[in-house]
């Protein structure tokens, strides 16, 4: 069994997809089993709608810009944990990566755009 | 050989993009103020900047992280989100500054209105970042930049009191009017450490592919392009000098640096100082707008990148363009850019530490760095100066408060 460190190693890294896409954050995480249980981290959160309230005030305003949008990926979907936190399957898989995608067909409008 | 190549080119880049409209203003005041008396200051600066391009480099070639990847997962989400918004207010104005730049130089070249201007330098702007890869637009405003050699040139031509000038690297303080004298010595440090040059490096190194291999370029890099980057400051320091402080001028508009080329060289001279400002200032547009947009989107794990072309990474495109919309909305009132350019610099100076301590956190941290954590002197080094900017963020808005903004 390894041993990971939520705090320093997996709350507020980057989430990278099957392709290395970068597809987020996580945001925040899941943790089953009450006070004297064994505890076990069951998915990770990623999205608007958690991380606004992790910021008093200006969390919220920032999260009113952003939505409330809320993914919940379960944690047998992580590959693999270094410097990012790896999922097994692509972005829109999760719901993940949403807002590029939806911008996207906009900006490829723009000629140039995949130059 | 080719590697040895990419190196110059990278260097001379460097070299190009060094100087910004920051740099102008202040090198070429603080010598038409004080003479050479604030020439210590620059090495200071430089080697600061070193320091903290060198670790911020090394880090996006090891582990991959980009500053504000790294100030998210250091200090969380809250604390992080401030730092951003403080980033990007800063970076905003630098933005405003460096357009207002671009827009005086293309007067002095053009003569049209300056509003005209503004808005074409800007849709010039825009479609250099849309159309052209990240290496291609360094070297284009790098190797123009280069014009501004013309002032080492000058430099030497007015024949400087060299003894005086070498006094100068020895540091004192000023008997006559120390508070502009502390005010200044602030700003020169703070325009060499400008925090978007640190952003833009380290993603930078990333959009290039750096990995761990890379390492010894990435030193280099930073090493000998930021010292002779600093000659350039340096020679604006003795132009102003030498031209403005003997004639009792204060260069307060962008065009009056240009003439300081003009007086030992003639029109050619202060011809090459205009387009080396404009290909410099705009340079670091491109760089400050860029950056704006790595933070946010490292901030908020988008995708992000020149190298995915905008299509690749769209929010990321998205934010660069709104970026400069709004710092041209800015311009457009008419504020005077060396006026902005005197804000920006004093406040980056306030939100240094933001960005310097999750890079040196991040540094130390075997288990990411492996064995290319910082060792003891990247340490020392990184300590010290962690020291100077928290003195500098501290004095800089008194200084700026009882100086009037540097005008008694």
């Amino acid at each position: 069994m390894t041993e990971i460190h939520l705090g320093r190693n997996v709350l507020d890294h980057q989430l990278l997809d099957k392709d290395g896409r970068r597809c987020g954050n996580v945001d925040d995480l899941a943790i089953e089993g009450g006070a004297g249980e064994t505890a076990e981290v069951v998915a990770i959160l990623a999205g608007p709608g958690y991380w606004a309230q992790r910021a008093g005030l200006l969390g919220r305003l920032a999260g009113w810009i952003g939505g409330s949008r809320r993914v919940r990926i379960p944690w047998e979907e992580v590959q693999k944990v270094d410097s990012a936190v790896w999922l097994r399957r692509a972005a829109p898989d999760y719901g993940l990566g949403r807002g590029d995608d939806r911008v996207r067909p906009y900006v490829d409008r723009i000629p140039g755009a995949d130059r | 050989m080719s590697k040895l190549l990419n190196l110059a080119l990278g260097i001379l880049a460097a070299i190009g993009g060094f100087v910004d409209i920051g740099d102008l203003v202040f090198n070429t005041a603080a010598g038409a103020t004080f003479g050479y008396q604030l020439m210590w200051v620059i090495p200071i600066g430089v080697l600061g900047i070193i320091v903290y391009s060198e670790m911020s480099g090394r880090v996006a070639a090891v582990s991959g992280k980009a500053v504000f990847d790294a100030v998210r997962e250091r200090t969380g989400f809250a604390a992080g989100l401030s730092a951003l918004l403080a980033s990007e207010v800063v970076n905003l104005l630098t933005l405003a500054a460096e357009i207002g730049g671009v827009a005086i130089a293309l007067q002095l070249l053009a003569g049209l209105p300056y509003r005209v201007l503004l808005a074409l330098g800007v849709l010039a702007l825009a479609i250099v970042l849309w159309t052209l890869h990240l290496e291609w637009m360094e070297r284009v405003f790098g190797y123009c930049g280069l014009c501004l050699l013309v002032f080492a040139v000058a430099a030497v031509k007015l024949s400087p009191d060299w003894t005086k000038v070498g006094n100068g690297f020895l540091p004192h303080l000023s008997q006559n009017n120390p508070w502009l004298y502390l005010y200044f010595a602030i700003g020169l440090l703070g325009a060499a450490m400008t925090p978007y040059e640190v952003y833009f490096y380290s993603s930078g190194g990333i959009e290039d592919g750096w990995t761990a291999k890379d390492i010894g370029l990435n030193r280099a890099n930073a090493i000998v392009g930021y010292a002779l980057g600093g000659f350039l400051s340096l020679a604006l320091m003795i132009v102003g000098a030498s031209v403005f402080l003997r004639h009792g001028i204060n260069p307060e508009h962008l065009g009056t640096i240009a003439l300081g080329a003009e007086q030992p060289l003639g029109k050619i001279g202060l011809l090459l100082a205009i387009v080396g400002i404009l290909f410099a200032v705009g340079g670091a547009a491109i760089d400050t707008v860029l950056s704006g947009a790595y933070n946010v989107a490292q901030f908020f794990g988008w995708e992000w990148g020149r190298y995915r072309h905008p299509a690749g990474a769209p929010r990321f495109a998205l934010s660069w363009v709104a970026l400069l919309v709004c710092a041209l909305a800015i311009v457009m009132t008419g504020v005077d850019p060396v006026m902005l350019t005197e804000y920006a610099v004093i406040f980056s100076a306030v939100a240094l530490p933001l960005t310097y301590i999750p890079i040196l956190l991040v540094a130390n941290d075997p288990e990411y760095m492996g064995v290319h954590t910082n060792g003891r002197l990247a340490n020392v080094l990184g300590f010290a100066y962690l020291i100077v900017i928290m003195v500098i963020a501290i004095a800089a808005v008194p200084l700026m408060i009882i100086t009037n903004v540097g005008q008694n």
